[in-house]
Parts: structure tokens; sequence; C-alpha cells
């Protein structure tokens, strides 16, 4: 009896039709359809059937899935390991098989194989080294002997095209693997050792051990233009010398490997996203004023001058506050130093066109920021800086109005510099009564609930910009 | 058959199974196994012989046999030998134990959200949550500005959801990681920018053919080559006619706000299981970063296990994910097939913003952030008097043409406004042509590089076109 892993009829092999419903496409002799029996019996013994899944490659065994009666996955040329990994954390439980050739693993997946490797989920990785590009026609492989003659290499590999790559070895000095051997097929003796390390590769991930590495140095006949006979001879001969057998890595791992189950739990999610509840009947709050049309504001500073933080404090107070609002920030190698800028759009309707290219009012913190963006500022615009570290005015378009506030001095004052961007909120407000101030103090604490330490000096630098623009004899 | 000593199973051939490659020959110990002399007629190749008075039973010729219907352990068959018939395996196996049964779908099931406050969130932390209402618990990607704060907040939600977010070795092993995941069965995505959508495209083109379902989230900045971080809109032209080698298509979803990003992410897992097919959200980098308003949906999505995923159990063991076809007429009537897909998405799942449309003589046409220059470019105009209109394209592929064909009457010019160098216009001309219609005279505004079409130019460009037609 075959093994019942295989298919009774290999109806996807053109369609099962005559002779290929019970035949491979594998060529007579190849170490392929060795390593198949053997791989299906392992399925079979361990009792894996039902929860398998089979990553063929691109090369010859890129038609894997015409005979195992496993879930089959028909991976891109390389690419088998992160498929492998994709289905394995999608479903832990499943036992997830890449099966791949000495191309497709050792050449354009190489990235794939060593990065895999090194994560070291349990995965069962059966490496297939023939020393030659079997599907394509018999070009030189990474892992093709000096000397060897290929299409690719008429005349032999020589050091030029490099050395054949010894991956069982690269891949054992990785941390991540658990179970990395070298076996071969071209005796009876070493096709039992075969089929037991296959077996072991499969068993370490069914207890969810670890990832497990099987390298079979394999015959192709055809293209090393031998007979299957002297093609194990040649493996035995040729190939060992370069790819010596037997174990390269065995630890001894304790089942460690746990994902999901995935949680759909909604307080947890809006935990995570910071979503709060309403009371069942709660009104959505409504603008105080629809006098804000579309409101265009730009923030400007030095890298840590906080002009992103004040941006998106004053964002979330308008939304807060019924309005609609954006922010967009300057972003890149520009929000790593140097200078900092932010847009902010403001309105009771929709915010159409969120950037600011023609602010309505420009809060700048520095001198070039204010010497950057002032003659960009729309007519009758508001002009407001910090006066302490500007001395030296630019030329500033006519009809604006132009208030200095030390922000950094007052902040100083309140014993933190870094609250100047909170006293140049205060001012904004002071200056413009944009939104009303009980709205900053509201959206802040709610920003600072988690930091309640934080909310003193914030409230203050808040009330001393106002206060510096708006003196409270004058009713706000 | 009382001569043989043990009573171990012997090994067995149906001739028609042997490729003559006579590894078993040199297995056996015994020399029981000789090469054929006679030609099989069906084969035309000389079946290996077996002499079995000296075998021991002890297999090594079934292990060397690399056939899984050739030589094989007489389990109580030997009587069927020269009996065998091609055409029915059943007869000479007997009917396998069927284990597939038929594969039950769980459904999707909705779990109903409490209203909320409205969040105050970026575009790409919009998308991300987005992700997490549609049911995704598995993120691949590689860090590329400016979409990695998508991938950051994931690499957050996902362990604490039970989830897995993978920072991969490269895109292209991001994306077959989706293939894997998504192959599987399971809500997938990645955050990328345009050079590594570049390197995702081989990854597409196969879960296209294979029809694995995936979100791509393409913040696009500017281009070719490295460019840089500053937004364009420069991978139009990739999305919706380049999606690695082949004929594919995806839907591609042209967000513009904070809330679309969060809304038309949650909408792209929905339509990509619907119709087994990538769905791609084209963001530019300025929506990535940009902070809006954004309110949660009514309901959480618990996805349920479609019928064909490659899950890992007895019921999806029968299941198949792949994308080749060797035979032509295979590989043609799957193209058939995908393409009546292509065609049912772009009946049914094309979406248009119009935006005072109604009496526009000059038409806007634009998407992403340009749009909302576009609009504020339109409403200005619209004060000043001017019939303007905006017509925004909220999938890019298929173009949503039967949106656009009735307000063509009216239209007496339309202005393409985009941070592209006229990818949007080409995909609006060959819709217009496919349509089979002339359309009225097409200006456009393009700026690149990362300079976006600004409100005052979009409004000059609208006021010259009113201006010309008086």
């Amino acid at each position: 009896m075959n093994s019942p892993v295989f298919y009774d009829h290999f109806e996807r092999h053109a369609h099962g039709a005559g002779l290929k419903g019970h035949s491979t496409h594998y060529c007579p002799g190849c170490g392929h359809g060795i390593v198949h029996r053997d791989l299906a019996d392992a399925i079979g013994e361990l009792g894996l059937q039902d929860r398998t899944v089979l990553i063929s490659p691109v090369g010859c065994a890129v038609f894997a899935h015409y005979y195992f009666d496993v879930g089959n996955s028909q991976a891109a040329h390389g690419r088998a390991p992160a498929v492998a990994l994709g289905h394995k954390l999608a479903n832990p439980d499943a036992i997830v098989i890449s099966y791949q050739g000495d191309g497709d693993l050792a050449s354009i997946g190489l990235a794939e194989t060593i990065s895999t490797a090194q994560l070291g989920l349990p995965i069962t990785v059966i490496f297939i080294n023939n020393a030659i590009y079997g599907m394509t026609g018999g070009q030189c492989a990474p892992t093709s002997l000096i000397g060897q003659k290929t299409t690719t290499s008429p005349a032999g590999r020589d050091r030029a095209m490099g050395s054949p790559l010894r991956v069982a070895e690269l891949i054992a000095q990785l941390d991540g693997p658990i179970y990395v051997e070298r076996v071969a097929l071209f005796d009876p003796k070493q096709r039992v050792k075969a089929r037991r390390a296959i077996q072991k590769a499969l068993r370490l991930q069914a207890e969810g051990r670890g990832y497990a590495f099987i390298e079979v140095l394999a015959e192709c006949p055809t293209h090393l233009k031998l007979t299957p006979e002297l093609a194990e001879a040649w493996v035995r001969d040729q190939m060992v010398p370069v790819f010596p057998l037997g174990v390269k890595k065995d630890l001894t791992v304790e089942p460690w490997f746990h994902c999901g189950p995935p949680s759909y739990d909604v307080e947890k999610f809006l935990a995570l996203v910071g979503a709060e509840p309403l009371e069942p009947d709660t009104e959505p709050p409504v603008p105080a004023t629809s006098a804000i049309g579309d409101l265009s504001l730009k923030f400007a500073g030095a890298g840590g001058d906080g002009a992103q933080t004040a941006a998106l404090l004053l964002t979330r107070a308008a939304i807060d506050a019924g309005f609609d609002a954006t922010h967009i920030p300057s972003y890149g190698p520009e929000s790593r130093g140097g200078t900092s800028y932010a847009d902010v759009h403001i309105a009771a309707g929709e915010v159409l066109n969120p950037a600011a290219p023609e602010p309505d009012i420009l809060v700048a913190f520095n001198a070039p920021s204010l010497a950057k963006f002032a003659p960009m500022v729309a007519p009758e615009g508001t002009i407001l800086y910090d006066g302490g570290v500007i001395t030296q005015l630019p030329a500033l378009p006519a009809g604006c109005r132009v208030i200095a506030v030390p922000f950094t001095e007052i902040a100083r004052g309140l014993g933190r510099p870094v609250a100047k961007n909170m006293v140049a909120i205060g001012a904004l407000q002071g200056a413009t009564g944009l939104l009303p101030p009980d709205r900053f103090t509201i959206t802040l604490r709610h920003l600072l609930k988690d930091k309640p330490s934080l909310l003193p000096l914030n409230e203050a630098a808040f009330e001393a910009g106002r206060r510096a623009v708006c003196p409270p004899s004058v009713p706000t | 058959m009382s001569h043989f000593t043990t009573a171990r199973p012997r090994p067995f051939l149906d001739p028609a199974y042997c490729k003559a490659c006579l590894r078993c020959v040199e297995a056996c110990a015994k020399h029981c196994i000789t090469p054929g002399s006679t030609l099989n007629t069906i084969t035309g190749v000389a079946p290996v012989e077996l002499h079995l008075e000296h075998c021991t039973g002890c297999a090594l010729c079934v292990q060397a046999c690399p056939e899984p219907f050739g030589l094989r352990l007489d389990e109580g068959m030997s009587h069927l030998e020269g009996e065998f018939r091609l055409e029915d395996p059943t007869k000479l196996f007997g009917k396998k134990r069927v284990d597939v049964v038929d594969a039950p779908i769980e459904p999707d099931e909705q779990i109903p959200l409490p209203g909320c406050a409205p969040l105050v969130l970026k575009g790409a932390y919009a998308s991300a949550i987005g992700a997490v209402l549609a049911g995704c618990r598995h993120v691949f990607g590689y860090p590329i500005t400016p979409s990695t704060e998508g991938a950051e907040l994931m690499a957050k939600l996902m362990p604490e959801l039970g989830g897995t977010f993978v920072q991969a070795v490269s895109e292209v092993a991001a994306v077959n990681m989706m293939y894997g995941a998504g192959g599987a069965g399971v809500p997938a995505m990645t955050f990328t920018s345009s050079p590594g959508f570049s390197l995702m495209l081989e990854g597409i083109s196969y879960m296209i053919g294979a029809e694995v379902p995936g979100v791509f989230v393409n913040f696009m900045r500017g281009g070719p080559g490295l460019g840089n971080i500053a937004p364009e809109q420069s991978d139009i032209k990739l999305a919706c006619r380049g999606l690695g080698h082949g004929n594919t298509h995806a839907l591609v979803l042209a967000p513009s706000t904070p809330q679309e990003m969060l809304d038309l992410t949650l909408a792209a897992f929905a339509l990509s299981f619907r119709y087994r097919n990538p769905v791609i959200m084209l963001g530019d980098g300025f929506l990535g970063q940009m902070t809006g308003v954004v309110r949660l949906p009514p309901t959480l999505s618990r996805p349920g296990r479609p019928a064909w995923a490659v899950w890992g159990d007895r019921s999806h063991r029968h299941n198949l994910i792949s994308s080749i076809h060797l035979a032509e007429t295979d590989l043609e009537a799957h193209n058939e097939h995908l393409n009546r897909k292509y065609a049912a998405i772009a009946k049914r799942e094309t979406r248009a913003e119009l935006f005072r449309c109604d009496d526009a003589e000059v038409l806007v046409v634009a998407c992403n952030t340009p749009a909302r220059m576009a609009k504020g470019a339109v409403e200005v105009a619209r004060a000043r008097g001017l019939a303007a209109g905006l017509f925004r394209p909220i999938t890019l592929w298929p173009f949503p043409i039967d949106a656009l064909l009735p307000l063509l009457p009216r239209t007496r010019q339309i202005i393409v406004v985009e941070a592209s160098p006229g990818q949007l216009e080409d995909e609006l001309r060959l819709a217009l042509s496919h349509a089979d219609r002339v359309p009225p005279p097409i200006t456009h505004v393009r700026r690149g590089g990362g300079v976006l079409p600004q409100q005052t130019e979009i409004l000059a460009q609208i006021a010259a076109t009113q201006e010309a037609f008086a």
C-alpha cells in the first residue's frame, strides 16, 4: 500500500489523465520522489495528516501538491519560508513544511531562508540539494561543485563563480534552529537516516519545540547526465566531501511557541485605542460659533520648541468643542531636528484644504521661522511670535496684527522653559479669542489624565500666556 | 508461497508505474530485482522484474523507489498483479476513507460597539485601527517612511489582541507572509510606501493569481528611485495598471481624510475577502501624517473561516492555494474567471464623491490630499460665482466612470489636479475612452517631488477657464 498521505489518484497532475493519475512528474531516479515518500510516511506515522500545510517551492517540486493529500500552498520562487511563517502564525496548530530546492532556498530565497531560520518559529524546512537547477534545465546552482559543468558554467564552475554554499552549516550556526542535519539518499543506510531525520524534524514541530532544517543530498540523473546508479555514486563521491553528512545541530528545547488566540474583546479594543464610550443619550458637541468658516494656522519653530504639541492641542481642543479640525506636521528628517512646523485648520463645517500655505495666524518660536513664514500670512492675519527670542524683526506684511509675547521667558519664570508652547497657546487664545479658554483646559486635563503631576505647570503656562496679551482687568 | 521465510509483506510492483530507474536493483541485498527485458506497451520502458524467492521483506527496495505507486509492500494485493486497470484505481485500492467533509464556512460576526467620543488620530493610525476593527490580527511589514506609524501602532496593538506583527527581512518577505496568512484565510495587511510597494509587486501578482485576500496600505512618496519622503501620487499607474506580471487588477481605494483612512481600510478587508483578491489603499504621505477627527463604526468584526482556506485541519485539507496552471487551456480559463471577477468589481464597487457637481461647468478631478485643496478651491470659486465642482474618485481602479458620465453634458472643462505627472489624468482618459466618450477639454494642475497642488493655483486655473468661456 502506498502512504495514505499521498492521494489515491493524482487528480491535479494533468487532470489525472492516464498514467499521470498515478505517476509523478519527476524524471526516473530523481531524489525528490524518495524524499516525498519519506515525508509522506513521516506525516502519516506521526498522525499529522489533518494538521499539515505543505508549502511547495518553485523548482522541480513546484507540483508537490499533486501528490500530498494535505493542505497545500504553492509559493513564489524562494519565498516558501515566508509563506510558511504566514501559515504558522495564522494557525499555530498547523504543521507547516517548507519544501525547497537549492535554487529556491539557497539562491533567490536566501534572505527568507536565513531570516526565518533565525526567527526559529517551529516550522520544518526540507532542502533538496542536488547541486543543479532541474526545472530550468541544468543551470549552475549555488551548491554546484567547483569544476561542475552546467549549462551556465559550460567550462566548469570556477572560483569566480563562487564556491558551493554549505547551507546546513550556515543554518546551524544561527541561534534560531534547534535541529539541523544533512542526509543523503545514495544507499539504503543513508535512506534510513534520511527517513529518521525527516520524521524527527516533524516531531519537533508537532511538539512546539522549534525550527528544524533537513538538507538532503539528492540525485538529478537527468541534468548530471548520469544513470541513477552513477548519480548516486556521484553524490557519494563528489558531493559528500564538500557537503559532509551528519547532525549539525541538535538542541533540547522545551516547547515555547505560543501565539493567539485572537481577541475581539470590545472593552479591550476601546481601551487600547483610547476610545471612551458616551452615555447613551449624549448629544455631540456643537461648535460655539459658526463664525469660524475655515481658519488656518501655522506653528513654526525649531525641533524641541513644541510647535507640534501646541498644534495638536489646539486641534484636539477644537474637535472636542465640536469643530472639524486637522493638523499636518512637517515630517521626516526635518522632524528630527532643524525646523519643525505644523499646519492646523479649524472649521465649523468641514475642513476643506488642510494645508496652510497662507495662514490666517502664524505662531513663530524663532527668527528663521518668522522670516520664512511671515510673508505668507494672509492679509489682515495675525502674527504671534516669541518676543524674547526674536529681537530682529524681518519685514512683516502690512495690515497684519503683530503680537510679541516672550514665550520662553515666561516659561522659564515658571521653572520649565519647555512649557513655552503652552505659553504660546495661552497667548494665542488671549490674542484671538479662538475657542473659550476652558476648552483648552478641558482638553489638557483629558490629555494628561494619566500624568496629573504635569497638569498644574501646563495650566499655569497657559494662563500666563493668556495674561501676557490679555491683562486680567480686561474681560475676555 | 510456503517457501517464504517470514510473514513480512513482500514488494509488489505495478509495471505501468515503474520508470525503470533501477534504484531498487542495487538497493536489494539479495539481488531479487533485475532490470526488465520486456517493454511495457503503455509506458514504453522496461519495468524491473521481481524474483522474490530470496526476499526477506526488508523493504529497502521500496524505500529506494521514487514513485508513490511504484514499488509498494504487498499487503494482500498480489493477486491483482496483471489485472490492474488504470481507469479504476478504486477497484485496485478500495475506496479510500473520505476525510474531506464539506468545509464549513464560519461566518464573520459583527460585534456591536458602544457610541464613543470621536477620536483625534493621524491617518496612519486611523488606518491601523480600521484594520483592527475589520478583524485583522496579522500584520507584516518593513519600516519605510512615511508609513512607519502604522506598523509601529500595530507592533503595539497586535500582541495585546492575540495577534502578530512581524517586521520582515524585506517587503518581499512581508508580502509572502501575507500570502501565507491570507491563504490560511485570515485577514492580513501591511503598511508600506512607494519603494516598498515596488518590492511587493511580485507577491501581489501571486496573490491575485492564487486568489489570496490581503490589504496593502501604501502611503505614496516621491519617486522614481529613492526620490524623497514627501507626498506624491505617482504610484497610481503602478496600482491601477502594474500590479506585477500577468493579468492583474485589484481594487484601488484613495482616501482623503483620516476618517476615510479608517472607513476605507475597514471596507478594504471586506472587499478583499468578498472577491478573494488583494485591495490596495493608496494614501499620500500627507494623509498618513494628517491628524483629524475620526469616529468609530458601530461594530467590530470577528472574521470567520472561509471554506477555501488552507488552514491545516481535516475540513480544509483538500484546499490548494496556487497560481500555477500548467496546461494552456487551464490558465486561459483561470484568466477568464479572473476577468469575470474584475468585471463584477467594476460593476459593483466603484465609488466617488461629487462635491457641488450638479450645475458645474468646470469639473475639478482630484483624489487623496490634493482633492482637499481642490475642494477648498471649488468652495472659494463658488463664493465668487464660478460654477465649479469637484469629482473625487474614491476607487481609482475601477475608475468610477458611471458617476462621471452624467456630469459631462454640462461640463465645459475638466481640470485634473494631482501630485503626479498625469497618472490620474491617464486613468480618467482611459476610462472615458473605454466609455466611448469624447470628453470636454482637459487641462491640469500638476505638481511633483513632494509639492502638492495648492488651492490658489487650482483656483487660478478655474478662474482662467471661466474667463475663457466669457
